[in-house]
């Protein structure tokens, strides 16, 4: 995560809180977030390797596939969910989201744009189009619900996901007065806090 | 490796959670590495089920070195450069410490079927006692797999600020029915051995070695998992020049066989059911009315859960339901699955993955 979006996410999250990361990597955001704000932090991942990263950091972590399991984490008494350019990997993510606003009373999630002009050209170039937030090819990615910042806002309104804040970042991950003036073709990842 | 076997007495009288009273009770130790000037490097296993005090390295005239030799030692998982690694044979056993079998009788102590029933939290209270003998204040790490993971379970629980980080491996925080069940049958097996004579053969001069054999191989099944099974034996013949019996036709027969002949050669009967008896009892959430998350919010220690995918007898849904509990307790904890190819017993074997995270769990910051 770079340094601008890690700065938004630290903002938003309360100091003490208790954060739930799904698909959280090698637990770096919950060290920080526990270093800095104090927080109660517990990472989700499926990934044997990214868990022992997280064992090293120090960070507490359960294996879990995400799919799977979301949903047991109601009633635990989380105040932010964290879903860090993971929704996108999910089977479900209407599902997920609708779970995850049941596990916290707020969460945090980045989503990297596919609207972005970039991505727009390469398809228009006729392969599939990758960039610095979507890197992987076609045949390796694990993205299986790529959206668009449009897609992604529509889903909120018609499933009444509140979004109290937002952040668009253009692609060196700054927010830029393009990226904000027509987010869906210049912003490459935006940053929403919902509730 | 410096190791170093002593067997170890404690004159207090031991308060059983039975209500029983030990009046003084001896423990075979073993111990790997050296204790630091600041006592601070002090990790302590704690045996499974038959397990004992020999934890790690190979004795003169030994044909298998010490339980968990793959993961304790110099440069390995759990260090022994580093770490002084302590061991024990638990109270209630049969490898030195006071137990059932032993004779020494100094201080108007029980034996035989006599011996009083202990518990896992009894267990803990006589690891603590050593811990004091050595002079260790807090350990670095408790560890252990199946019954020795529901002891490193109950440190937390027992005594929050004497151990920083605690390894529950292939363990739960009770067992299973049908894991009640399975030990029943075992001892059931042992009982009903005409040797047996209500736990009082010793005074008799004999031994329920048909009995223990017969328990053992049951519980051998129990912790190999249907394919380490079927990939060892397959359905191969036993070479008829190796039969340990005539009536036997496959290699698995003969393994099984085998193995428990050799298990009731060392084990003490009474062991055997004390030692389940403790297992089906441990229950560490009934103090705190029947509230799991309750109960793991005693611990200040960090957790690490380990299951084994391959492990029947305590399947991962044991891990999980501990870490849950333990995010609900909002406890520092964190859950692991590997891939084990050896069933239960998967916890006794290196693998590089269960290796990683645990050395990586013991190094972290505590």
């Amino acid at each position: 995560m770079d340094s601008t979006l890690q700065k938004i996410v630290l903002d938003w999250i309360p100091s003490q809180s208790k954060v739930i990361d799904f698909g959280c990597g090698d637990g770096i955001l919950l060290k920080i977030l526990s270093e800095q704000k104090s927080i109660t932090g517990y990472g989700v991942e499926n990934d044997p390797d990214k868990i022992n990263a997280c064992i090293i950091n120090g960070v507490s972590v359960i294996q879990q596939d995400i799919d799977a399991g979301i949903h047991n984490y109601k009633g635990m008494g989380f105040d932010v969910a964290v879903m860090a350019s993971s929704i996108q990997c999910l089977r479900k993510p209407k599902d997920a989201m609708k779970n995850i606003l049941k596990v916290a009373n707020e969460c945090v999630i980045t989503l990297p744009n596919f609207g972005n002009w970039e991505l727009r050209l390469g398809i228009l170039n006729g392969k599939m189009p990758s960039s610095d937030q979507l890197p992987a090819k076609w045949y390796e990615t694990k993205n299986l619900h790529l959206c668009t910042i449009a897609d992604f806002e529509e889903l909120c309104s018609e499933e009444s996901f509140v979004i109290k804040k937002k952040v668009y970042l253009n692609r060196k991950g700054k927010s830029s007065w393009l990226a904000n003036r027509l987010p869906n073709l210049f912003a490459a990842q935006a940053v929403y806090l919902i509730g | 490796m410096k190791v170093n076997t002593e067997k170890i007495s404690f004159d207090e009288p031991l308060n059983l959670k039975s209500g029983e009273v030990l009046h003084g009770f001896d423990l075979m130790t073993e111990t790997y590495g050296e204790l630091s000037d600041a006592k601070d490097n002090a990790v302590l296993v704690c045996h499974a089920f038959s397990g004992n005090h020999h934890a790690a390295g190979k004795k003169d005239g030994e044909k298998k070195p010490g339980w968990w030799d793959e993961l304790i030692g110099d440069g390995k998982t759990i260090d022994t450069k580093k770490f002084f690694v302590v061991a024990l044979n638990n109270i209630g056993g049969c490898h030195g410490s006071t137990g059932p079998a032993t004779t020494e009788n100094k201080l108007n102590q029980h034996n035989g079927a006599n011996f009083p029933e202990v518990s896992v939290s009894d267990w803990v209270k006589t690891q603590k006692l050593l811990a004091d003998h050595f002079g260790i204040d807090c350990w670095e790490m408790v560890a252990g797999g199946s019954l020795g993971g529901m002891q490193a379970l109950q440190w937390g629980i027992s005594y929050p600020d004497k151990v920083k980080k605690v390894a529950i491996i292939a363990a739960s925080s009770k067992i299973s029915t049908q894991n009640i069940a399975l030990n029943e049958v075992a001892r059931e097996i042992i009982r009903k051995d005409e040797n047996f004579h209500n736990g009082d053969y010793l005074s008799k001069e004999v031994s329920p070695k048909k009995g223990l054999k017969a328990a053992r191989m049951l519980g051998h099944i129990t912790y190999l998992s249907e394919s380490n099974m079927s990939k060892r034996f397959g359905r191969r013949l036993q070479d008829p020049d190796n039969k340990i019996d005539a009536d036997v036709n496959y290699e698995v027969e003969n393994y099984l066989q085998y193995k428990g002949e050799q298990f009731a050669n060392t084990f003490d009967a009474n062991s055997y059911i004390l030692m389940t008896k403790a297992m089906d009892s441990f229950d560490p959430a009934k103090d705190f009315d029947n509230d799991l998350v309750k109960c793991l919010k005693t611990i200040k220690a960090k957790l690490l859960i380990v299951s084994f995918d391959s492990d029947w007898l305590f399947p991962k849904e044991y891990g999980v339901e501990i870490q849950m509990s333990a995010i609900k307790a909002g406890i520092n904890s964190s859950y692991i699955e590997l891939e084990g190819d050896y069933g239960h017993d998967s916890f006794l074997f290196y693998s590089e993955k269960y290796s990683a995270a645990l050395k990586n769990f013991l190094n972290s910051d505590g």
